[in-house]
């Protein structure tokens, strides 16, 4: 039932509203959010019985054990109030949003994105799993990003939406480490149980870090100093969201976090020493600085920041008690502040504007809203016989516990400011005068839709503040469900018995009247700007400071490293590669050399030449390297030399596919040649040390590697394959068979890369133009296609393909397969295209400037993961083949495998790769015949 | 069993064979014009391939092997030699007519009262 809580608006809700926001209207949307948060409300309710008798409802499945991911969900109390909150205030939200989004924003977009942000919100607090709450919080993190940037055409939206993200995802992430060590510690990652050994996990010499990790995600998620800047640039969010997020929910998990966590925080030393101060500081900063905002929510904004940081100044004291102010004032904050953001999206809705300095009396022509707006401000001011003031009076009382003395002056000093704010958010918007120039100089009462949830919250604050007993059975239990133990006999009344705290109460009541009346003596709070007073130390500044400061560093680790210079690209590579090699190869310790075995007088024969081949070329190009048509041919002799040596070695696999790719680079070498100088330019003699340097180091380590592994005796496994490739694998290729049966995975891994470096290559090079050296003066005598050639690839052509399905047909039990086939398809199709002109062939093939190669590509790995999932379908693993010898009439015995299928994928992909890689360099060619024609 | 005879013409084709290359490589080494060389891989070449492959073929005959292959070898040699032999001197050609970048065009002349047309 809890998984229903959370799935149905993860995946009915967002995929009902995406599907009918495009479709059916916004009204309909809504209608359609609305039922599904009201079916999540009703299955979270079936639950509430057990609950509320002190017990606790729990939900497991396996999800990724290995890592100590499990979908673990666990309502007790304190889950429970805060789903009925996420749910119940998000029903109001969906509401009034059906009449505050206009006619011209995406309805579909933004409920399906509310609903994703209600599943994640749902997660976090159902989570009963530390590393399932991280996911579900992350996810929050991605959709409020995705619903403050909102109106993403708005340039501050999009800002603030990005700042939101790196912040809290920041945050998300340390808090994923903290949770991940939490779990080492405790040695599971079920919350339930690692709060059920709080005192043995605190007394680990860990613990610190765990906690400052957990801490600082909750601070950041939670907009508390330093961290607040986010939250007020975050209000360029539509108003329902300010409303649903930034008030009543979202900054609300990094509280609920520390209170689901309390009993492991609770007692420890640091945690007091951090979240205390830091809830003081945004208390107090926050309530100042909310004074000064002439913003409407960026009042509001502030004024949350500083009632979070009340509750985390409670949360902070580690106490029972202040765990009870901690939940009450959440209880009542997420009340009194969702019916201000709503209040404020009414104004602003109605006049066009959020500038406390213009939008003044409006109590004449919003007098209904002006009520209610005035009723929640009163909460939020603190005044008897309204649900804020009995948090505030708890809060009192619990700060006079408090160790240090400066903890209830600062209290008040912020309780003052925040009865200054909230008269001006009253006075300033309902009174003062008469309206400045407004963009809607019409304003009037919006749809009772928009007011009724305004309406219901503001009777709420009304009901809990002359009532307040009807609480304390909810707080009880939500407090004991936190703090893991009972909590003290509570009594909420409206007149407590008469001690310091009704003194400082009243101090703050007049104190915060007094200010708010001397600053707006001639209107002088509207002539200043807090902005230009913090100027550029201001949160947000710094922060954007710092991003930039991130930005350049990474910009100059990039210029410095990708200087678009191939030769440096390459030498990194070689160096890393060598580092690499000599710091992980577990290199003999002592220098003997094991004796190698005796080569016989035949093999010297051969090999002798064979090498001289191979040295004359190497050091040829040392002398000729310059003249790169000379080297691409010297190249292709080493390589040449090494396909006779694969050949003599008994590995004809090796040496047809060394062969022919031999012969597909060279022709793509010289075709890429063709737009670079013949001559490689001149290199300063420094450089050129290093380039010999780097040489030297990778031919030496090369070689000794190669040596080391030549005369090492070592256990091979070769025997293993050679025995089960028949029986195994269904054929006598025992290259083949690794390839395609016991390797398969690589080789799909592999055709994959070839597929994606094809592409890549394709994308880049696709348009470019050779650079003209010289112009070609043509002789009538001389076509650009011989006819002789193109006769004879006519002829060959058949030959070539035929010789490829030959070989392609016999992989599985003599030298061949797909591979060495595919090579040979695609050196057939190059000389066709060589013969007949790109163009020609272009148009033959149809090769629509490569798309249909890079299909082809698409289509050949599609074979080869479609033969691996058919292995499914028979219940094994991935890649699993199959084969049989099954007689037919006509044909005898046909050797089967399904590997061939696989290979077949093989074949494809290679085709289309080197298709694909050569298409871009022929169709540069035309272009530049294109251009001579055009010049001439 | 290979009888001497046979052998001692194997070894013949094999020897006449490599001659030919070697000559061939010498030619194409000596000779100072591109259209000259041409003469050299592609005559000699194809010869002493040829008779390599007589020789094989008479092996492989001797063996009881049919020779295929090599009539194929046979048949794709004759077939490519001569058009990469065509290829090579189209290309040699095409060299001979491209002389670097063409002059700048000529400039116009000055009139007498030093302006330009």
């Amino acid at each position: 039932m809890l998984t229903l809580v959370i799935v149905l608006p993860l995946l009915l809700g967002t995929a009902a509203c995406a599907w009918a926001g495009a479709r059916l209207g916004r009204r309909a949307t809504a209608a359609l959010a609305a039922a599904v948060a009201a079916l999540a409300l009703g299955a979270l309710l079936t639950q509430a019985a057990p609950i509320w008798a002190g017990g606790a409802v729990a939900e497991a499945a396996q999800w990724v054990p290995s890592l100590g991911l499990n979908w673990q969900l666990r309502a007790d109390a304190l889950s429970l109030f805060f789903a009925t909150l996420i749910l119940a205030i998000g029903l109001l939200v969906i509401t009034y949003a059906s009449y505050y989004l206009g006619p011209t924003d995406p309805p579909g977009k933004f409920y399906a994105t509310l609903m994703l942000f209600m599943a994640a919100m749902l997660g976090i607090v159902l989570a009963d799993n530390l590393l399932l709450l991280v996911v579900f919080w992350e996810l929050t993190s991605l959709a409020s990003f995705l619903l403050v940037g909102y109106w993403s055409e708005q340039s501050p939206a999009r800002r603030g939406a990005r700042q939101a993200l790196i912040v809290t995802g920041v945050g998300g992430v340390v808090l994923a480490a903290g949770a991940l060590l939490l779990g080492e510690i405790g040695g599971t990652h079920q919350i339930s149980a690692l709060v059920a050994h709080g005192k043995a996990i605190q007394n680990h010499p860990l613990f610190p870090w765990a906690l400052v990790m957990v801490l600082f995600g909750a601070l950041t998620k939670s907009a508390q100093f330093p961290f607040h800047f986010w939250l007020p640039d975050a209000m360029a969010a539509p108003t329902p969201v300010s409303a649903y997020l930034h008030s009543a929910t979202m900054v609300k998990a990094g509280l609920f976090l520390l209170l689901r966590l309390h009993p492991l925080f609770a007692g420890s030393a640091l945690f007091e020493t951090v979240a205390l101060p830091v809830g003081l500081a945004t208390l107090t900063l926050g309530a100042v600085v909310a004074i000064f905002k002439h913003d409407l929510k960026g009042l509001l904004a502030y004024s949350t920041i500083s009632h979070l940081g009340l509750i985390m100044t409670m949360i902070g004291l580690g106490t029972v008690e202040g765990v009870v102010v901690a939940v009450l004032h959440i209880f009542n904050h997420a009340l009194f502040k969702a019916a201000l953001f709503m209040s404020a999206g009414i104004v602003d809705h109605e006049t066009g504007s959020r500038d406390l300095r213009h939008v003044n009396g409006m109590m004449r022509y919003l007098p209904w809203s002006g009520l209610f707006a005035i009723i929640a401000a009163a909460a939020m001011a603190g005044i008897p016989f309204f649900n804020g003031f009995l948090s505030k009076e708890l809060f009192f009382t619990a700060t006079l516990t408090a160790p240090h003395p400066l903890v209830p002056i600062l209290a008040t000093v912020a309780a003052a400011a925040s009865v200054a704010y909230s008269f001006r958010f009253i006075h300033d918007t309902f009174f003062n005068g008469e309206p400045g120039p407004l963009p809607n100089p019409h304003p009037h009462e919006p749809a009772w839709g928009m007011r009724a949830p305004v309406a219901l919250l503001a009777f709420l604050c009304l009901l809990f503040g002359v009532m307040p007993w009807l609480a304390e059975p909810l707080i009880t239990r939500v407090a004991a469900a936190a703090a893991g133990a009972p909590v003290p006999e509570l009594h909420l009344a409206l007149w407590h018995h008469p001690g310091l705290h009704v003194a400082m109460s009243a101090v703050a009541l007049a104190g915060g009247g007094i200010a708010y009346a001397l600053l707006m003596t001639n209107r002088f709070l509207h002539r200043l700007d807090i902005d230009r007073l913090f100027g550029r130390r201001a949160g947000r500044w710094l922060f954007a400071a710092l991003v930039a400061r991130m930005v350049r560093t990474a910009a100059w680790i990039t210029r410095r490293t990708e200087t678009g210079s191939l030769t440096m690209i390459v030498a990194l590579v070689w160096v890393s590669a060598l580092a690499l090699v000599h710091f992980t190869v577990p290199w003999p310790q002592t220098a003997s050399t094991p004796a190698a075995p005796q080569p016989t007088f035949s093999t010297l024969l051969v090999a002798f030449p064979l090498w001289l081949l191979v040295a004359f070329s190497a050091g040829a190009l040392l002398f000729w390297h310059a003249h790169r048509t000379v080297a691409v041919l010297l190249t292709g002799v080493i390589g040449l030399v090494s396909a006779v040596a694969f050949a003599l070695l008994s590995a004809p696999d090796l040496a047809m596919t060394q062969i022919a790719v031999e012969v597909v680079s060279t022709v793509m070498l010289f075709l890429a040649l063709s737009f670079l100088p013949k001559r490689t330019p001149a290199i300063p003699f420094q450089r050129r040390l290093v380039h010999a340097a780097i040489a030297v180091a990778a031919g030496v380590t090369v070689g000794v590697l190669a040596w080391w592994l030549l005369v090492t005796p070592r256990e091979s496994i070769s025997w293993y394959f050679l025995a089960e490739a028949l029986p195994g694998g269904g054929g006598r290729n025992v290259v083949n068979v690794i390839l395609v049966d016991f390797r398969g995975y690589d080789t799909f891994g592999e055709i994959t890369v070839l597929g994606v470096a094809a592409l890549g290559a394709w994308a880049l090079f696709f348009g470019t133009s050779r650079a003209q050296h010289c112009t070609r003066q043509t002789s009538q005598w001389l076509e650009p296609h011989p006819h002789l050639l193109r006769v004879a690839t006519t002829v060959m052509l058949p030959a070539a393909l035929l010789l490829s399905v030959y070989l392609f047909l016999r992989g599985h039990n003599q030298p061949g397969g797909g591979f060495i086939a595919g090579l040979v398809t695609a050196a057939a199709l190059l000389l066709v295209s060589l013969a007949h002109g790109f163009a020609a062939a272009n148009q033959w093939v149809r090769a629509q400037d490569g798309w249909r190669f890079a299909r082809t590509v698409g289509a050949g790995i599609a074979i080869a993961a479609a033969t691996g999932a058919a292995a499914w379908a028979f219940g094994r693993p991935f890649l699993t083949s199959a084969h049989g010898h099954p007689q037919l009439p006509l044909l005898g015995e046909l050797p089967l495998a399904s590997a061939a299928l696989f290979d077949l994928g093989v074949y494809v992909t290679v085709v289309g790769a080197t298709l694909l890689l050569l298409t871009p360099l022929a169709a540069a060619r035309r272009n530049d015949r294109e251009t001579k024609e055009n010049g001439r | 069993m290979v009888s001497q005879a046979w052998e001692w013409l194997i070894a013949g084709c094999v020897l006449a064979g490599t001659f030919f290359t070697f000559v061939g490589a010498i030619g194409l080494n000596r000779f100072r014009d591109a259209f000259q060389r041409l003469h050299a891989p592609t005559k000699a070449s194809t010869l002493g391939i040829g008779m390599l492959l007589i020789a094989s073929m008479i092996a492989a005959w001797q063996e009881g092997r049919p020779g295929f292959a090599e009539l194929l070898i046979t048949l794709f040699v004759f077939l490519t030699a001569p058009v990469s032999a065509s290829l090579l001197a189209q290309a040699a050609i095409r060299r001979r007519c491209k002389g670097g970048p063409p002059p700048p065009p000529a400039p116009p002349p000055i009139k007498r009262d030093g302006s330009t047309p």
